[in-house]
């Protein structure tokens, strides 16, 4: 027994500092050694210089990472990925091949992960390419990448990505923030979509979803909107790009690209051919602009904009609240605007507005703004499902003047209401109207009923 | 050589192992190996007396402080870097799987070994007198346990650590009166958050640490002073031998008198507490019984120890201790769940938020610590006492299914969904 007991304690013993071995060689072989070890013999294969051949054969293998705070992130991937920046290796097999086109996102400064998705941190190819279990954000697929650029250009055009701007323009034209919330602004009926990106990093199930709610998501209350494959792609992307994460000041100045085309539509919203002409076409009140960025340095047209008064005191021109991104746009628009250009601007002009015009235009801005048509559409129709509710259907407005006073409507507006039942036994109905005043101003609540009374249709007396 | 020699001497200062008198002295003189006896009866080296689990267990803590004491190195104890440093461990730092799956493997285990010792105990009917108290102690060395390992939860900061510690300080919360106060004071907030992983970290670190080492030793220092363990039940039967020598229980033989004949005789501390000369200690039958603890108790523990230790090996080498995404306050996971070992408890609250969260697990902790001085049965036969083993048996199981429950059969909401039906959509 004593032997016996003697010698289990020996055996147990070995086994034990068996395990310790076979623990470190577990840890002592990871993949990415492999990885490194491939890439110098790959370096090594072209290099004439026998004593430097062995030098690269002998490099010691390390982690290489790239430490980006102002993201909040550390990034791994060069660990095996290392020739991402090395131009010779434009032909290599993956994972060491160059990355070409990367232009001012260097990856020193911007990592990997920012775009590609993925675990930074993760130093083996499953973790690393996020394809496991908890983690949120897996690599994307090469159709969904440009997504990306929405994180850091959150307004604007983004060169090349025509799909970030049409998704952000449907967002805010289709009704989206009646039902959801984004970056605090929106209803209550979906879900926030504040950070969507970064918790349903799914682009399949999204794109699927967009174009029929039903069908990815039971029971969803969603309107199917019958977009085309191109505008459920364009949404996609747009959810894709919306991640609260705090960025560094670094990251986050370049919200906007300062490109012409933006600097074009910032002509037009702020109307500055009601004053300046092109080449002496437009108003005369101010200066021609043809050629302007090129009489005055970038700093002087920059102090122009900021604060008129200062560069010429008694300047009748109103200092505009641009940000520096987006006067860096206007410049870039000035630099190449034509004749031809403000002619083109000028003739979508349409007549000068009344103030009763301006207000029941703004109404309906807030009707599309903050999603209202989103159920009782566009051209104020209705007719979005709603089962179980009277009708069936989301009511029309063309005719609610026949049944409520204005004050009633605002009162609705403002509290918002279940919708009366079908079968007072059935199930609640998805929609209902949700109670806008925590969002609202009063100003815009009778606004928008302004613009519902400018809209209403009278219903012959004797239909029946 | 000699030197050498003289060095080793100069450290062990003892006989050869070959003498009884070096065998003794071993232990004797050795302040790590003294809480032994220098011989122990045969009986208490049984395994299916004992099953070793109080061994089992220390050496459970011993990996713990040494694993702990390592990991704390790579850890910092706020959010997010608590994750970030989760993540290293797993693809930075060398052998840090490892290292993190033998400190959670270690965690669980010891939580359950410390309860199926607890029943081992109870069932040998060792919670009696003189024990009673050594019981008590027994209690919070469960209940630390339980601390030690509801506060580590926290610490890795994932989805899972959070929520099970948001639920888990939930259920303290339904405590009437002082429940709101007490979580407050745990969390330092309202919710689950950066002041919380620090308290967590330090009560995980240092306080009940220290407290269990102080119970631990006031542990250890009564079984010893109690003679040993229990006698095994079924030594029961046979004659009761010489009794035992029981320092601090009241002496069953008259104490000690000044006799003409002992007048001009000097007495030992030891005899003076004991109540009896020391040489009449031991009888011959016992002697018969009992075995130099070098080597036969040692080489016993040191059996039970490689096996805990290779055991703990075998599953970090195979499983890695789990890691969810990072903790994320504005994200429930439905279900939430508590640890499993208080997936009982949360099944109650389940039921009843007053009744399940407050009075029972408080009866229970109460029933636990009174069980030694409610049960007046002087005998620890089986046979004798069959309403406290049904009653044990009951409390046992009744725990197990709750646990089970919880962890197995619960689903999205808490809905009852068993565990081989597959919820759909419920991850979504």
């Amino acid at each position: 027994m004593e032997r016996r007991l003697q010698q289990t304690f020996f055996a147990l013993s070995l086994l034990a500092l068996a395990l310790i071995v076979a623990a470190a060689w577990q840890a002592n072989t990871p993949s990415w050694k492999t990885y490194q070890h491939n890439y110098h013999q790959l370096e090594a294969q072209g290099e004439p210089n026998a004593i430097t051949k062995a030098a690269v054969l002998a490099t010691p293998p390390e982690i290489h990472q790239f430490m980006l705070t102002g993201l909040q992130r550390v990034d791994r991937c060069t660990t095996c990925h290392l020739g991402v920046e090395d131009p010779t290796m434009k032909n290599a097999p993956e994972p060491f091949r160059y990355h070409a086109n990367l232009g001012p996102h260097i990856p020193s400064k911007f990592g990997c992960t920012i775009c590609h998705g993925g675990q930074g941190l993760a130093t083996d190819v499953n973790g690393a390419h996020g394809k496991v279990d908890f983690w949120p954000n897996p690599l994307l697929s090469k159709d969904y990448i440009r997504a990306s650029c929405g994180r850091c250009h959150k307004e604007g055009e983004v060169p090349d990505v025509p799909e970030l701007t049409e998704g952000r323009h449907l967002f805010e034209t289709q009704g989206c923030r009646g039902c959801h919330k984004l970056n605090g602004v929106g209803g209550s009926i979906g879900p926030d979509l504040t950070g969507e990106g970064a918790n349903r990093r799914a682009p399949d199930w999204l794109e699927r979803h967009f174009l029929t709610p039903s069908a990815v998501s039971t029971g969803s209350a969603m309107p199917n909107f019958h977009f085309t494959k191109e505008q459920a792609r364009a949404l996609t992307y747009y959810m894709l790009s919306l991640t609260s994460e705090e960025m560094g000041s670094y990251y986050s100045s370049v919200r906007l690209i300062p490109g012409p085309e933006y600097g074009r539509q910032l002509f037009v919203e702020k109307n500055c051919i009601a004053c300046h002409n092109i080449g002496g076409v437009g108003a005369k009140t101010g200066p021609d602009l043809a050629g302007v960025t090129k009489a005055h340095s970038a700093e002087w047209l920059d102090e122009q904009l900021v604060n008129p008064e200062l560069v010429y005191p008694g300047s009748s021109m109103p200092a505009y609240d641009l940000e520096a991104n987006a006067r860096k746009a206007l410049l870039a628009f000035l630099s190449t605007a034509t004749a031809e250009d403000a002619q083109l601007i000028l003739s979508r002009k349409t007549r000068a507005l009344t103030p009763e015009d301006v207000a029941i235009e703004a109404g309906r801005q807030d009707f599309a703004r903050f999603g209202c048509v989103g159920c009782h559409g566009t051209e104020l129709q209705g007719g979005v499902p709603n089962p179980n509710a009277q009708g069936g259907e989301v009511p029309s407005l063309l005719h609610v003047s026949d049944d409520y006073t204005k004050d009633e409507v605002i009162a609705l507006i403002r509290n918002g209401r279940a919708p009366p039942l079908d079968d007072a036994k059935g199930p609640t109905p998805p929609l209902y109207m949700p109670a806008w005043k925590t969002v609202l101003s009063d100003e815009d609540i009778h606004r928008i009923a302004d613009y519902l009374w400018s809209k209403q249709q009278k219903k012959a007396k004797d239909a029946w | 050589m000699n030197l050498f020699r003289e060095i080793w001497q100069s450290i062990v200062r003892r006989d050869p192992l070959s003498t009884d008198k070096g065998k003794s002295e071993l232990v004797f003189l050795n302040v790590w190996l003294h809480i032994h006896p220098a011989k122990v009866k045969k009986e208490h080296m049984k395994f299916r007396h004992s099953f070793y689990l109080g061994f089992v267990t220390f050496f459970l803590f011993l990996i713990l402080v040494t694993t702990g004491i390592v990991l704390m190195v790579y850890y910092r104890p706020f959010p997010p870097q608590a994750y970030q440093d989760m993540k290293d461990l797993e693809f930075v730092v060398f052998m840090g799987p490892f290292l993190r799956g033998m400190h959670r493997w270690a965690a669980h285990g010891m939580v359950v070994c410390v309860f199926l010792h607890m029943c081992r105990v109870f069932y040998t009917g060792s919670y009696k007198k003189p024990r009673q108290f050594n019981w008590v102690i027994g209690v919070f060395l469960l209940l630390l346990t339980l601390g030690l390992s509801f506060t580590g939860y926290l610490l890795p900061w994932d989805q899972l650590a959070y929520w099970a510690i948001t639920v888990g300080s939930n259920i303290g919360s339904y405590a009437p009166l002082v429940g709101g106060q007490l979580r407050e004071w745990l969390l330092g907030g309202h919710t689950v958050g950066e002041a919380a992983l620090v308290r967590f970290y330090v009560l995980h670190v240092a306080v009940l640490p220290a407290a269990m080492i102080l119970f631990t030793i006031v542990h250890f220092w009564r079984v010893r002073k109690d003679g040993g363990l229990s006698r095994p039940i079924w030594k029961l039967a046979a004659p009761k031998p010489a009794p035992l020598v029981t320092i601090g229980a009241p002496a069953e033989v008259a104490p000690l008198k000044a006799s003409a004949a002992s007048s001009t005789k000097t007495y030992g501390l030891m005899e003076v507490v004991t109540g009896k000369p020391i040489f009449e200690t031991i009888s011959p039958e016992e002697e018969e019984d009992t075995v130099f603890s070098y080597p036969y108790a040692f080489v016993r523990e040191a059996v039970a120890l490689m096996i805990t230790v290779t055991g703990i090996m075998m599953m970090s080498l195979f499983f890695h201790a789990p890691l969810e995404e990072l903790a994320n306050p504005a994200k429930t996971p439905n279900p939430a769940k508590a640890p499993w070992y208080f997936l009982g408890l949360q099944e109650l609250v389940s039921h009843s938020a007053m009744l399940g969260g407050v009075v029972a697990p408080a009866l229970m902790v109460i029933a636990l610590l009174a069980i030694p001085y409610i049960d007046r049965n002087p005998s620890r036969r089986p046979s004798d006492r069959k309403w406290a083993i049904w009653l044990f048996t009951l409390f046992v199981v009744i725990n197990l299914v709750l646990i089970v429950v919880g962890t197995f059969f619960r689903g999205p909401g808490w809905a009852l969904v068993p565990p081989w039906v597959h919820v759909v959509g419920g991850a979504e």
